[in-house]
């Protein structure tokens, strides 16, 4: 039988299918965002204008500064690290946004995207589900200033269930309204980019699945401290359930003398809470605004460990704190072994503390891990950020299967190698949820030829179901006091990597 | 005339001796075809040179100077806190920062200011302003500046001359600058860059010390929104922030240039239809003539393309020259002021970039008369070849009047009811004639009122003429007075931000009637309608992130605060944009004892000197509002020359379009002209007859032209620089009767000069026709 010949019709149609197909498969068609988040696929960038576009994924770049890369085996762990979320009740009288105007390290007291850290947090559960980790480090910092409310919104998004973002009997009453006169607020009914209704919708009920796996909770200053700094106060007590806010700055307020950002540090604040009670005291010195009272918004001081240890415990099962604190281990498989360090600072202060005995606690869990491979986990890093961190950084110094070190605060990507005579590990901070680049952390950890390790990690970016993440990331990116300008994306070296680890000698 | 033209170059070659031969036949009537042309041209290229220069003069400025996306404006600031914070933008791909001091006194022979302004710059290539002249400045410390065009243009100042600037000494002036962010003087004041270097390297200051300007750069300019909104949020610490965007500065230039060109437009297509219908009118007339040569040719076997063809070429001969002579007249009448004009605006002049659209307004001026010839000839040949050999007279449709049919009125009524035979072509030329009247009423009571005004720009939005230093109890008294239109308190005090920006903002209220007596064009939102409402300069705006439905707080020297919600912004002048318009009401209540003074609205064509006479003997010595005449007078006076040139031009339009009706009359009617020669009648009597015709046409048109604009143009264009300046544009009896004159000289032009053709002509050869 002889092949039939194309009528001129049946070629036309025939070459213009071919067309239509090369343009979809991605002669000019618009990328779309990985729908599970993955930044090896796609991720967002920033052609230079201030608005996100999706881009190229990143492949994994190999670092070998700690070992020769080898052959990769069986994967050990599969780790999810989601830290900084910030869920912040935004219409709280308990929070001073007017500090943001006087620039670093005051600028985190507002951000133009805080009403939606919520959405935000949802979003990330959606793309941890998808990457299907085996445990989620909730790295520290899941509120923002202490709250009740502010607890109750993420852990619900944590477990799944309805969330009503809002508070107070307006859902949203704060410096973001269409009727606030003060210009150094973004007002999105009425500031470039105009999104009309945003201050409602984010408001608004929102149904999340869950997280629906293992997660262990780090405690971070923010979880225990107002506005991570402050243990409550009468005072604040009181400013958190009242209903009188402080939006604009008093009079003639200033920034005391010798108030610096520590480059190192974390945009949370000055490490100093003396700093921040001064300026507390001049504001409530100045022009207050009646708000609607909330007694949702009731601070929680130090009980917040134990809510969020029972919470990820699940219910009717034991929280394991130690007289209050978070330090705990949690083994992951076989051959995983997670160290959670708390170098929370319970007497206020941003930054860590070692606490007297931790150091030997420390050894004394790396030498029962045996065989195992150690991540060691704490909010703040230990080197640059914790008072004491050098101590607890020689103790894993000496252990040679110790893997990496994770941490968050500071909101910032970057990965160090420390070389130590016991083979090194890898010191990672992951970026925050609330400031721009808004992504988690995955970490797989494989066995590679000749018995050391490889430790994969990329970033994911949050998903987003509605439009409402999808503002908060544009938003953290314009944001001239964000995540943009300090860098907290890292460089290519800082986020998707495979980190080699050679064999224990 | 051969009869067979045929294809080819040898029929192409026949053709166009056919054409030159017809037209050495009839020099009179190519010379008229080629007067209308010539008219049309003019205008054409006038409103093209106009149109292309102010209309594209920004961009063009714009693109030359690299002019920035964002200005930003500030009390002197550490350069090292500003680039940080310019750095930590958004969209930005550059900014250049420089101090700006004000009030420099500068002396260059006779010529002396106390009002410079030097722009010392700080390193970097981009700087905002293009180098027209001369070339750059240094990077040493050498004492040269670079000064503005139009002020080296106003003061005689020429490269290489030495500018004595106080406080440095003699400077070499190296070059000239154009910055298009302000215009030149003596609208703006005189303007001088320097480096800081120079001052380095002279007086040993620091190489990095503050500065008050910074110009920003953006990668993607749609943007600025979003940049402005973050550059504010980070400005905290700042003070005097005045933001100015490359797209806000256009709107302001073009909205003022949009009437100018929109006027020119529509004169230039007024100018243009009158040319085609009067030309067309003569070519048809003139194929009506040739019916019976055209026939023979037809019969002999030429083609209706190759007739139609050679009509048009026969008239493309004498539009082409015509055609380039007028686009070339058009082009020199408007170019100088243009060229001034926009120097003033420091803007440059299209240059080589007017060569396409002039080719294209010349063209356009060729094709129109050339179409208009042919289509006759073309529609003509479609019948039967028998009916053109059998020839037909003008009227071959019956008169759609009943009047006038039938006798009556002499020689004069018979060129009457000869004009209304063509009902189409008389309701045309009415139509033509009554719009240029119009027109150039217009222009002429546009140039009295300018001229009239000499208005320092950064007054316009006040239609007030005079205010008093009275209290407000005295408005009533005063606008009692005869001239007097209106007269109110007008409350003015300055008011401070309430957010520590340090913005100094002018509030301004009136009890009742805001915006009868100060309006600036609206840009967004309406005007205030309810009581705690304020409409507010856009350059406010931008400090203070405001827009319609904003709500705005500012705190006056009382220590009181007024809380107002904005209703919409508006494009202010006055006051850099930083202006709060309210209801007195509002501001009383917060401050009762704000400074009050009498603003008096004169009544149209009220004299000025008469009613500050009658204000003195009541006690209320007024003053004048209008700023000082120096810094406007040279814009009004370009303008003015502009709009006379072409109200010039639009007369000798309506000339044309009288001369080109008086002679179709009697070409068409030659038959009766010679009968009535032939029976005895005098010179005197054709004149009578032309004049009959004339009069026909003028009078309705005289009538239709005052009337549409004293009814309709004069008030549209009032409304639509209403904003501007408040322009009394209601034609004066002299200038009706000056136009009037000059439409019945332009009559009586056209009846001597047809008649005379007329009579040239042997009456046997009307006869035979």
């Amino acid at each position: 039988m002889t092949a039939r010949r194309l009528n001129r019709r049946e070629a036309l149609l025939a070459a213009a299918g071919g067309a239509g197909a090369l343009l979809l498969t991605g002669c000019g068609s618009p990328r779309r965002p990985a729908a599970d988040g993955s930044t090896l696929a796609s991720t967002w960038v920033d052609p230079g204008t201030g608005q996100l576009q999706v881009g190229p994924g990143e492949p994994l770049r190999a670092r070998v500064e700690l070992g020769p890369a080898r052959p990769v085996g069986a994967a050990l762990a599969r780790i999810a690290h989601l830290t900084d979320a910030h869920v912040l009740d935004a219409s709280s009288p308990a929070r001073v946004p007017f500090l943001a105007r006087f620039g670093p390290p005051l600028q985190s007291t507002f951000r133009p995207q805080e009403t939606l850290t919520v959405q935000v947090l949802a979003g990330a559960v959606h793309a941890i589900r998808a990457f299907a980790p085996e445990l989620v480090i909730e790295g520290g910092d899941l509120v923002d200033n202490n709250q009740a409310n502010e607890l109750a919104h993420a852990l619900t998004v944590l477990a799944g269930g309805t969330v009503h973002p809002g508070s107070g009997p307006d859902g949203y009453d704060g410096v973001q309204l269409s009727s606030d006169p003060d210009p150094f607020y973004y007002r999105p009914d009425i500031d470039a980019p105009r999104h009309p209704g945003l201050l409602r919708a984010a408001v608004a009920p929102l149904s999340v699945p869950g997280l629906d796996r293992p997660w262990v909770p780090v405690l971070g200053d923010h979880d225990a401290l107002v506005a991570g700094e402050l243990v409550p106060t009468p005072v604040t007590r009181a400013l958190a359930v009242g209903d009188r806010a402080l939006w604009q700055p008093p009079p003639h307020l200033h920034l005391p003398a010798g108030f610096r950002l520590n480059p190192s540090g974390s945009p949370d604040g000055p490490p100093d809470p003396r700093f921040v009670a001064a300026f507390l005291a001049q504001a409530l010195a100045g022009p207050t605004v009646t708000v609607g009272a909330d007694p949702t918004r009731a601070e929680l001081a130090f009980t917040v460990a134990d809510r969020l240890t029972a919470a990820a415990a699940g219910p009717g099962r034991p929280s394991p704190t130690v007289g209050g604190r978070l330090d705990g281990v949690r083994d992951i498989g076989a051959a995983v072994r997670l160290v959670v360090l708390d170098v929370t600072r319970r007497d206020g202060g941003s930054g860590g503390l070692v606490v007297p005995g931790q150091p030997a606690w420390l050894a004394e869990q790396l030498a029962a891990a045996g065989d195992r491979w150690v991540i060691v986990v704490t909010h703040q890093p230990l080197a640059g950020s914790t008072e004491g961190g050098e101590r607890l950084l020689e103790v894993m110094d000496r252990f040679p299967r110790v893997v990496a070190c994770l941490a968050g605060h500071t909101h910032r990507n970057r990965i160090a190698a420390r070389p130590s005579p016991a083979g090194g590990y890898w010191m990672i901070t992951t970026s925050s949820l609330i400031d721009f680049p808004q992504q988690s952390r995955a970490l797989v950890l494989s066995e590679t030829s000749g018995g050391g390790v490889v430790l994969d990690t990329w970033m994911l970016d949050h998903v987003d179901d509605g439009a409402l993440g999808s503002v908060s990331r544009q938003l953290a990116n314009l944001d001239a006091q964000g995540g943009r300008p300090f860098r907290f994306a890292g460089t290519p070296r800082d986020r998707n990597v495979r980190l080699f680890r050679r064999a224990v000698a | 005339m051969s009869a067979t033209p045929g294809g080819g170059s040898r029929g192409r070659r026949r053709r166009f001796g056919d054409a030159l031969r017809m037209l050495a036949r009839s020099p009179r009537r190519a010379l008229f075809t080629a007067a209308g042309v010539l008219l049309a041209a003019a205008m054409l290229s006038a409103a093209v040179v106009i149109t292309d220069g102010l209309g594209g003069g920004f961009a063009r400025a714009s693109a030359r100077a690299d002019l920035g996306d964002l200005i930003i404006r500030f009390d002197p600031e550490s350069a090292r806190t500003v680039a940080a914070k310019l750095a930590a933008l958004p969209d930005v791909s550059g900014f250049a920062l420089r101090s700006e001091i004000t009030s420099v006194g500068v002396r260059f022979g006779a010529h002396r200011s106390g009002t410079a302004v030097a722009e010392v710059l700080g390193p970097g290539r981009r700087q905002g302003f293009a180098v027209v002249a001369g070339h750059r400045l240094p990077a040493g410390g050498a004492p040269d500046v670079l000064v503005e065009t139009a002020w080296a243009q106003a003061w005689g100042i020429a490269i290489g001359d030495e500018l004595d600037v106080r406080g440095l000494g003699p400077e070499r002036v190296v070059g000239y600058a154009e910055g298009p962010d302000d215009v030149g003087y003596p609208l703006g004041a005189p303007r001088f860059y320097l480096t800081r270097a120079q001052l380095v390297a002279r007086f040993g200051i620091p190489t990095v010390g503050p500065v008050n300007f910074a110009e920003v750069w953006l990668r993607d300019p749609r943007l600025v929104d979003e940049v402005l909104v973050q550059a504010r949020d980070e400005s905290y610490g700042l003070r005097g922030l005045k933001f100015s965007t490359r797209a806000g500065v256009q709107v302001l230039i073009s909205q003022a240039a949009g009437l100018v060109i929109d006027l020119l437009v529509a004169l230039s297509v007024i100018a243009l239809v009158t040319a085609a219908v009067m030309l067309g009118a003569a070519a048809r007339a003139e194929v009506q003539r040739r019916l019976r040569s055209i026939g023979i040719r037809r019969a002999l076997g030429a083609g209706r393309w190759a007739l139609a063809a050679g009509q048009g070429l026969e008239v493309a001969l004498v539009a082409v020259p015509a055609a380039t002579v007028g686009t070339l007249a058009g082009f020199l009448a408007t170019h100088g002021a243009s060229g001034r004009l926009l120097s003033l605006l420091n803007e440059p002049a299209p240059g080589a970039g007017l060569i396409l659209p002039l080719l294209g307004s010349w063209a356009l001026s060729v094709a129109v008369p050339v179409l208009g010839a042919a289509w006759p000839a073309w529609r003509v040949t479609r019948g039967p070849v028998i009916g053109l050999l059998r020839g037909t007279d003008v009227a071959t449709s019956r008169p759609r009047f009943p009047w006038p049919a039938r006798g009556g009125g002499g020689l004069t009524g018979l060129g009457v009811r000869l004009v209304a035979a063509r009902p189409a072509r008389l309701v045309a030329t009415v139509a033509m004639l009554a719009s240029s009247t119009a027109f150039i009423l217009l222009m002429i009571a546009l140039a009295g009122t300018l001229s009239s005004l000499e208005t320092d720009p950064q007054e316009l939005g006040k239609r007030y003429e005079l205010t008093a230093a009275a209290p407000a109890a005295a408005a009533a008294r005063i606008a009692r007075l005869p001239g007097v239109a209106a007269a109110e308190p007008r409350y003015e005090l300055t008011a401070v931000d309430a957010y520590e920006l340090g913005e100094l903002v002018d509030v301004v209220a009136y009890p009742r009637q805001l915006s009868r007596f100060e309006a600036p064009p609206l840009a967004a939102g309406r005007r205030p309608h309810g009581a705690d409402q304020a409409e507010v300069g856009v350059g406010l705006a931008d400090a203070l992130g405001l827009a319609p439905g904003s709500a705005l707080l500012l705190e006056l020297p009382s220590g009181r605060q007024l809380d107002l919600r904005v209703s919409g912004t508006v494009n202010s002048l006055a006051y850099e944009g930083l202006v709060a318009y309210l209801p007195a009401a509002v501001l009383l209540r917060a401050d009762p004892a704000a400074p009050e003074q009498i603003a008096v609205l004169l009544a149209p064509r009220a004299s000025t000197a008469t009613v500050s006479a009658e204000m003195r003997r009541i006690g209320f010595p007024p003053t004048l509002t209008a700023g000082a005449v120096a810094r406007g007078a040279p814009l009004v006076a370009v303008l003015t020359t502009i709009l006379r040139a072409v109200a010039v031009l639009d007369g000798l339009v309506c000339l044309y379009a009288l001369l080109q009706a008086c002679a179709l009359t009697v070409q068409e009617r030659r038959s009766t002209v010679a009968v009535l020669r032939a029976c005895g009648a005098s010179p005197g009597a054709i004149a009578r007859l032309l004049s009959g015709a004339v009069v026909t046409l003028i009078a309705p048109a005289a009538a239709l032209g005052v009337l549409a604009e004293a009814w309709l143009l004069g008030p549209a264009l009032a409304r639509l620089a209403a904003g501007y300046a408040s322009l009394d544009l209601a034609p004066t009896r002299v200038d009706v009767l000056a136009v009037l004159a000059g439409l019945a000289l332009a009559g009586a032009i056209a009846v001597w000069a047809v008649t005379r053709r007329a009579l040239a002509e042997p009456v046997l050869a009307g006869l035979a026709r």
